[in-house]
């Protein structure tokens, strides 16, 4: 059983090697396809979250300030930063097996290919805008320490994390069309029960006891502890972590096994 | 033998028909079918047919299988379990080596990207590097004709453009086995001529090639052995006697004879010389096609065509009108006649048949129209392609030194 697993798994990293041209091919036709025919181009991805930064922070320094023990602009612009990278990714791979009919019906390859390249898309995006977390940093006077060293390990969880749940949704959405508005509502809720605009810990009780399941919350709590107060992690994210692992590959295999009956069932 | 390069050993494939429970509302009830009732694989359920059924063939290298059958035969869908697109329901399909499949030709284009770009991306989609992509690009823009276009998005092509951009690509990957899926419908004569040109280098190469088309001419040109699918394998061996056999279920021919006709056809026979019928020929043997004909009343005006078609593309090969005079039908008197027309069959190999009429020139229209009168198929292994047959007789000579250094002066 273990053995099989194994051996199922080899076959797909293989797979994936085997065909990482078009991997490259199909992220830059996204790339491409994103911002043809727009004037700001990448700009645009640092735009959005500077727009709503400045929206929140007006709510959450004038209306009802909140401490978060750092400048807010600098709490809030960290998390919709981190948060757009897997909302984006998620909101694209929604419909990309199933925007991609003509290609998932004509030409066989490793269908993995269209829900990773969403995620590789919108990790542009976050590098882009992090350029402006940069400024910000540097605005607020907030010294790089060495805890950047770890950044690296909260990228791979988060993109590892964001990878799975995009195969699940573009499977699920291949199958059930519902699931695409489904998760619109799902993907709103889920963004006020994770740390995006404000602390997690604030939310006490049942609720937050609850909350405290989400996995997301520990990785974009992480991203503000290695980023900008130069501490190591929360335990919570090692939750996130182990969730992650498991989750990956769970969806992937299961994907893996569900792909061939995708043309006929799209 | 060598290993066969496609095997396809006894494929079942079942499809659904309408539409799946695509909601989340009609999932739950399914889930407690699929709970409840133990399904098996080879049992159909409601709603559910088979597509191809028990369909078994096998390519050897550097041969070309054609595959042609109506409509809804369940080519397309034995393409698609081949390419690994379909899985099969049951049984087993394999490819060896390194598949190049043409099922729609510019299927990976996006419109907002410019030819370069789609190049770059339907290429990889067809399994090449970045490298080798590169390497071919000037003869991919060549081939296509699209040099001045090359950066501009797709969406802005002609039709034909982009259909000549898509060939292009494909038919410079490397592949082992190429798999073909109608591609010779779109584009012109030209484009078409240059398709077929490729596939015979490709062929000559070692390629194996799978082959579906409506266009049975080039089936017959191409391809060493055909299947007839119509769900299942109707009938499987060398190309014509296949291409016979789908001929033979078409159910357009026709040979009812109106009985208030003033002149009609009543029968043909395809006989040799010594008078014996025959069917299958080699090219120049002299034949006869005897025609019997109903005569009701005056023939006077009237117009006896004889036409020779090639069968696999209806293409007229011969067609000549008679006038009463010619073919000796001088009386008026009412009763039956039998005309001989001599022939010499000087066509190459392929599937022909006979088309005999009776034309009324006062009123344009036709009294009776014989199709197929008679069917002819002729054998030789001479000509590459084409239909007239020259009867040509290679003869060589060496010419002396001396005379060679003379003429060589001007």
């Amino acid at each position: 059983m273990f053995a099989t697993l194994t051996n199922e798994l080899r076959e797909m990293a293989l797979e994936q090697v085997q065909f990482r041209e078009l991997l490259l091919q199909i992220t830059l036709r996204d790339l491409r396809v994103r911002y043809k025919q727009t004037i700001m181009g990448f700009g645009w991805a640092m735009f959005m979250p500077l727009v709503n930064t400045a929206v929140f922070s007006v709510i959450f320094m004038r209306v009802a300030p909140l401490d978060t023990g750092m400048p807010y602009p600098l709490f809030a612009y960290c998390g919709l930063l981190t948060w757009n990278f897997s909302a984006a990714a998620f909101r694209f791979a929604v419909t990309s097996l199933t925007g991609n009919s003509n290609l998932v019906t004509k030409v066989y390859f490793p269908r993995e290919i269209f829900p990773i390249s969403s995620v590789i898309v919108s990790f542009i995006d976050l590098l882009v805008g992090s350029l402006v977390l940069v400024g910000l940093s540097v605005y607020y006077r907030v010294p790089p320490t060495w805890m950047l060293m770890v950044l690296p390990a909260v990228l791979l969880v988060h993109v590892c994390f964001t990878v799975a749940v995009a195969m699940i949704l573009a499977m699920a959405n291949l199958f059930y069309r519902d699931v695409r508005y489904l998760f619109d509502i799902v993907l709103t809720v889920w963004m006020f029960s994770t740390s995006v605009l404000y602390p997690m810990s604030l939310v006490g009780g049942k609720t937050g006891r609850v909350l405290a399941l989400n996995p997301m919350t520990p990785i974009i709590d992480a991203y503000r502890n290695v980023l900008i107060r130069g501490v190591a992690p929360d335990p919570s994210f090692g939750w996130t972590t182990g969730v992650t692992v498991v989750l990956l590959v769970m969806a992937w295999v299961a994907f893996h096994r569900a792909e061939v009956s995708f043309a006929e069932n799209i | 033998m060598s290993q066969p390069a496609v095997m396809f050993d006894g494929v079942w494939k079942k499809f659904r028909r309408g539409e799946r429970h695509d909601s989340l509302r009609d999932l739950i009830p399914a889930i407690a079918r699929g709970v409840l009732g133990r399904r098996r694989s080879n049992d159909l359920q409601d709603e559910e047919f088979w597509a191809v059924r028990d369909v078994s063939f096998e390519v050897q290298p550097g041969q070309a299988l054609g595959i042609i059958g109506p409509n809804g035969a369940g080519k397309s869908t034995t393409l698609k379990l081949l390419t690994k697109i379909l899985k099969p329901t049951q049984g087993r399909c394999e490819v060896r080596g390194r598949a190049g499949a043409l099922i729609e030709v510019a299927a990976g284009f996006h419109p907002d990207l410019t030819g370069r770009e789609n190049v770059y991306l339907q290429g990889a989609i067809m399994g090449m590097r970045r490298a080798g992509i590169a390497k071919h690009f000037d003869e991919i823009v060549d081939f296509a004709g699209v040099h001045e276009f090359i950066d501009t998005p797709v969406k802005r092509y002609s039709s034909g453009m982009n259909a000549r951009l898509g060939f292009a690509i494909a038919v410079n990957l490397d592949p082992e086995v190429l798999i073909i899926d109608e591609v010779l419908s779109v584009g012109d004569m030209g484009f078409q001529r240059r398709c077929v040109q490729r596939m015979r280098e490709f062929k000559r190469n070692g390629v194996s090639i799978v082959f579906v088309s409506h266009n049975l001419q080039a089936v017959a040109d191409l391809c060493d052995r055909t299947v007839h699918l119509n769900g299942t394998v109707r009938c499987v061996g060398p190309t014509t006697d296949v291409l016979d056999d789908y001929l033979r279920c078409d159910p357009t021919a026709s040979a009812e004879a109106p009985t208030t006709a003033r002149v009609s056809i009543r029968a043909a026979r395809l006989t040799d010389r010594a008078g014996a019928p025959v069917a299958e020929v080699t090219p120049g043997t002299d034949l006869t096609l005897s025609v019997t004909y109903g005569v009701h009343g005056p023939t006077a005006g009237l117009t006896f065509g004889l036409i020779l078609h090639r069968s696999t593309d209806g293409l007229v090969v011969y067609d000549a009108n008679f006038e009463p005079g010619e073919i000796g039908m001088t009386s008026s008197a009412a009763g039956e006649m039998v005309v001989d027309y001599r022939l010499r069959a000087n066509v190459t190999r392929g599937l022909y048949h006979f088309e005999c009429h009776v034309f009324d020139d006062a009123t344009q229209t036709f009294l009776h129209r014989f199709n197929p009168a008679a069917k002819l198929t002729v054998h030789e292994e001479r000509t590459w392609s084409g239909i007239a047959d020259l009867s040509i007789t290679p003869c060589g000579r060496s010419i002396p030194e001396q005379l060679l250094t003379a003429t060589s002066g001007f």
